[in-house]
């Protein structure tokens, strides 16, 4: 399962040689529907949108620099109740993917009939600093993409992008890599399964292999470990302790974004928003009485440490939840750090292969040999 | 929420809590709480006089919630939620605050924390209280008929217990033949009786039971249901001899060109691929063994099938699986000996054999007028070594624990080799002597001072070949010295081991085995011949290693155990179990992965969790896992808990 073959860029671009291989999916008869996230008319953005007329993949933008949603939940809406009749394709960033693998672990997604098209990552911005660029710019993500060729990182990424050290899909049927290829030419077009090889087959496209694409892929990771490193470390600074993870969380106003924006996060109601944290007047009043003071809403620490409790173990690093706070509370790194911390304990890595089982409800007899060491 | 009228009653226990909790002062504390209409405080509220001052404020103040802070729920939750029945409550009003196990006993020398955390536990049970739905017990249906797995003596026992009783019994056995290691055997300890001339008898009996069913050569496929309603697949293993033609006469014994070790004899004596374990076996029917046959291997043997005088031999035969329903099951799976040769330090060698192969040499001296032989070369030996605690006692090498007959069956063995050998010499290495039973310990005497058996305290570092001789080098640690023997044979004790496969059929009967494969039991003191899954009951060595008397008297202990059960007419299941909001389920199925007793499955089609609230037995960890509290647990709902621990915080902050 190692064939890959070469997409030629032409005088188009990357983007239209990206747009000529999905609409190549559906000319052989390989799709019926692609998720995809597509530009807005207006320009200035782009969202996930069921692409059914592949006339539309003219304003198709999986290279945008931007990920307003993560697409595995989309995915989950699309498949949870029942399994796509039709064949449906979707093209997810890598984290995308990840979180897409643990859903399905959660049977929140069905694979049934799905293709997966996983495309490399180099980064994205938060939906503001792209939406200022894209009236800045004609092309932000033709803009991004000659920065990256020009080997810089811009530190205008988003930070849960700026530490991600899974640039490469995991796990799709097809992978379209940039890494590691000479953008100007061509880009590589990578099967993962026996389903992506006969896909390859299918589309006659001249097989090849990309040979610096592993040194490029180490030296992409390597670099955002060492960032990963230092942010961890100013993290622990920042939150631990219960005194310093109260002030952190001080701003947060119970909207519940962080949860909403959360791909994992997958309860149809969450038990934060049931009546269970309403208590009568006297006992709040009590309370008041017996502290001094009391801190209002009272369940802001506990809905914190649930989401950590009940996701962490499946955390993706995705970042939108960072994202969707509206006061900036850096909801991502504190999960990004316990997160590091909980998956090496289980040797657990989400979204890395389906045969792995969910570490907190699978037995296992010897595990946690380091607890309280 | 504030309805209820709620009695609290705090018991002294003598001076088991009122030595350490100051229980006037509980009182005070809980007399104001919001709800408590009624608190009192008595010298032991589980006598007649203490259950009397219940009674009579549940009736005078009305009460329709109590709590009694007193010992464990283990203890007396039965005894005060019977007494609020009788007085016209439902059970689930009443709840125990463990204010003795929890309390009163970890903290005797502190009075103030202990009285602190008295008022604490009592207030958590009160919200506990104010908040309990009314809850009626479920019946179940109740199927009197006993999986039996396994046919040793503890199954067979056990068998015959509950088939005198009057109830149907299956009893499974792996092996072609009923009666199990006992057979194997040549003489019991300490009274010296043919073990063969025990066992037989009870085989024919269990056999010729008109309560009995046999399943030989079976095993058990699948498991499902719960106490009183289990439902069994067994797999019964083709002999490819019709059960039905076969008229055992044995012909085809001895027309098998097949020669291969037998199992029966631990490998000194060789068997057909038809075989019969042993002359005595239960069924007397041959099997073939599919490995070793040249027939079901593809060759063009078919001598068995030539002489068969009724065409009794059928190689097309396959597998059948047969269900059974049963209410009960006991295991009886029984024991191996620890795998391998022992340990490294013992060459591997003919003459170096374990307990059970010394067991054959003296079972089958009976053919060889008393005389025994080593397998080498058939000499009689001269000079026996025994070795103690071989794989025992050592966890670097073997298992922790003792194996517990070994002793015994040492001493045995060098007595029954004295007899047979009078001028011979046998020595025994040992660790320390074990002899705790009836007439054990004055049997050991007897060896050493009679028989003259020479005991020596110490390990052996080496055995190994030398010449006609093996080298015996060990330690007498009592004289200090070093100590050489040239001996003819050596008998390793081997540890005991659960049977190889115990831990598969714990998992398929969603049973606890430690991690040596024995099967846990629910309470190692108080139930020790139950299993924690309800239904589920043990007998012999499956549990621990046992000798002959303890293992019949554990297979009556699960058998009685069994009548007891069946003396009901249905069972009563506590309401205490989880409960699904489908309109909230994700349908995600962490709760179906952690539930220990397959209490849940998804709904294909809703695809939203369903409890089986018949299996199911309240221990809430489907509850704790289930992300949006879809999953609740009846009577420990998140508000009750989430009361709890407001009410215990705001004691300590």
């Amino acid at each position: 399962m190692s064939s890959s073959a070469i997409l030629p860029v032409g005088d188009g671009g990357i983007l239209e040689a990206v747009r000529v291989f999905l609409g190549s999916l559906w000319q052989k008869k390989l799709i019926d529907v692609l998720l995809v996230p597509l530009e807005l008319p207006s320009g200035g953005n782009v969202v996930p949108a069921i692409v059914s007329d592949p006339s539309k993949l003219k304003m198709a933008n999986p290279l945008a620099p931007i990920m307003p949603l993560n697409s595995a939940r989309q995915v989950s809406a699309i498949t949870r109740a029942s399994p796509s009749a039709e064949r449906l394709g979707v093209v997810l960033r890598p984290c995308e993917m990840r979180a897409l693998i643990e859903l399905v672990k959660l049977k929140q997604v069905s694979l049934e009939n799905l293709l997966l098209i996983g495309i490399d990552c180099l980064g994205t911005y938060s939906a503001g600093d792209y939406g200022r660029f894209a009236q800045e710019v004609k092309s932000p993500a033709s803009d991004f993409l000659r920065k990256f060729q020009e080997g810089k990182e811009d530190p205008l990424l988003r930070k849960a992008c700026q530490i991600c050290e899974y640039p490469v899909p995991m796990n799709a049927d097809l992978v379209i890599g940039l890494l590691g290829t000479d953008l100007n030419n061509s880009i590589l077009l990578k099967a993962g399964t026996v389903a992506g090889e006969r896909i390859i087959g299918e589309l006659g496209l001249k097989k090849s292999d990309a040979e610096n694409r592993e040194a490029a892929i180490t030296k992409m990771v390597s670099e955002k470990a060492e960032r990963r490193e230092r942010l961890f470390a100013q993290v622990r600074k920042d939150v631990r302790g219960l005194e310093k993870l109260m002030a952190t969380l001080a701003t947060c106003v119970n909207c519940h974004n962080c949860k909403t924006a959360c791909p994992l996060c997958y309860c149809q109601e969450c038990f934060f928003d049931s009546s269970v944290f309403q208590f009568e007047a006297e006992k709040y009043l009590g309370w008041a009485q017996r502290r001094g003071a009391l801190r209002m809403p009272t369940d802001t620490l506990l809905f914190h440490l649930t989401r950590l409790n009940h996701m962490v173990i499946s955390c993706v690093g995705c970042g939108l939840c960072t994202e969707a706070c509206p006061n900036n509370i850096p909801v991502a790194d504190i999960f990004r750090l316990v997160g590091d911390k909980v998956q090496k304990d289980f040797e657990y890595v989400p979204g890395k292969s389906l045969e792995e089982e969910l570490p907190l409800t699978t037995f296992r007899e010897e595990e946690l040999p380091n607890i309280g060491t | 929420m504030r309805g209820k009228r709620i009695g609290v009653f705090v018991c002294h226990c003598g001076l088991n809590i009122a030595g350490s909790v100051d229980v006037v002062k509980v009182i005070e504390q809980i007399s104001n709480y919001p709800g408590v209409t009624h608190a009192e405080h008595y010298i032991y509220m589980c006598s007649d006089p203490g259950q009397e001052i219940v009674r009579k404020a549940i009736r005078e103040k009305n009460l329709d919630g109590v709590v009694m802070s007193n010992c464990s729920p283990s203890l007396h939750e039965h005894t005060f939620r019977n007494l609020v029945t009788s007085e016209g409550l439902n059970p689930y009003h009443c709840e125990i605050a463990n204010i003795r196990e929890q309390c009163s006993w970890p903290h005797l020398a502190d009075k103030e924390t202990a009285t602190k955390k008295a008022v604490a536990i009592t207030k958590t049970v009160i919200e506990k209280v104010r908040r309990n739905l009314a809850l009626t017990p479920m019946v179940v249906p109740l199927t009197k008929k006993v999986l039996i797995i396994g046919a040793g003596i503890a199954g067979m026992q056990a068998a015959m217990d509950i088939a005198d009783g009057g109830y149907e019994v299956v009893l499974v056995e792996k092996t072609p033949t009923i009666g199990g290691h006992a057979t194997q055997l040549s003489r019991t300890f300490p009274t010296l009786e043919n073990i063969t001339d025990l066992v037989v008898p009870v085989m024919e009996k269990v056999a010729a039971h008109p309560n009995i069913r046999l399943h030989v050569y079976s095993e058990v496929e699948e498991i499902s249901g719960y106490v009183g309603n289990f439902q069994v697949s067994l797999r019964q293993k083709t002999s490819f001899v019709d059960r039905e033609k076969c008229n055992y006469c044995g012909l085809c014994l001895g027309s098998c060109p097949v020669t291969v070790p037998a199992e029966f004899e631990r490998g000194l004596f060789s068997r057909g691929a038809i075989y019969l374990p042993f002359l005595q076996a239960v069924p007397p029917r041959p099997v073939i063994d599919r490995q070793s046959c040249l027939h079901l291997n593809g060759g063009c043997c078919r001598a068995c099938q030539d002489v068969c005088p009724v065409q009794a031999i059928d190689f097309q035969q396959s597998d059948t699986i047969v269900e059974e329903k049963v209410g009960a099951i006991i295991v009886a799976t029984g024991y191996e000996l620890y795998p391998g040769d022992g340990t490294d330090e013992y060459a591997s060698d003919a003459d170096v054999i374990d307990g059970l192969q010394f067991e054959r040499l003296l079972a089958s001296s009976s053919s060889t007028n008393g005389e025994i032989n080593r397998p080498s070369d058939g000499k009689v030996p001269r000079q026996v070594v025994f070795i103690q605690c071989v794989g025992s006692r050592d966890p670097e090498h073997g298992v922790a624990y003792c194996s517990r007959v070994c002793c015994m069956s040492t001493a045995k063995q060098a007595m029954l080799y004295k007899k047979a050998v009078p001028d011979g010499q046998a020595y025994v290495f040992y660790m320390d002597i074990r002899s705790d039973a009836k007439g054990y310990e004055e049997f050991v005497q007897r060896v050493m001072d009679e028989e003259k058996v020479l005991y020596l305290r110490g390990k052996v570092s080496r055995v190994f070949r030398d010449g006609e001789y093996l080298k015996v080098w060990g330690v007498d640690t009592l004289a200090g010295k070093d100590v050489e023997i040239s001996a003819d044979l050596v008998v390793l004790a081997t540890a005991i081991v659960p049977n190889p496969g115990a831990k598969d059929l714990a998992r398929k009967l969603n049973i606890i085995s430690d991690s040596y494969g024995f099967i846990t039991e629910a309470h190692i003191k108080l139930r020790p011949m139950e299993t924690l899954t309800a239904g589920i009951y043990l007998a012999g060595v499956a549990q621990w290693p046992r000798d002959l008397p303890d293992t019949i008297s554990s297979a009556s202990g699960a058998a009685s155990k069994i009548l007891s059960l069946f003396s009901r007419k249905e069972l009563l299941h506590a309401p205490t179990v989880a409960v699904v909001d489908a309109e909230v389920c994700n349908g995600c199925g962490q709760c179906v992965a952690v539930c220990a007793y397959k209490a849940i499955e998804l709904d294909a089609r809703s695809k939203v969790a369903l409890v089986n609230e018949a299996v199911c037995e309240g221990c809430g960890a489907c509850a704790v896992t289930c992300p949006s509290k879809a999953v609740q647990h009846k009577n420990w709902t998140p508000g009750q808990l989430f009361e709890i621990i407001n009410v215990a915080i705001d004691e300590y902050v």
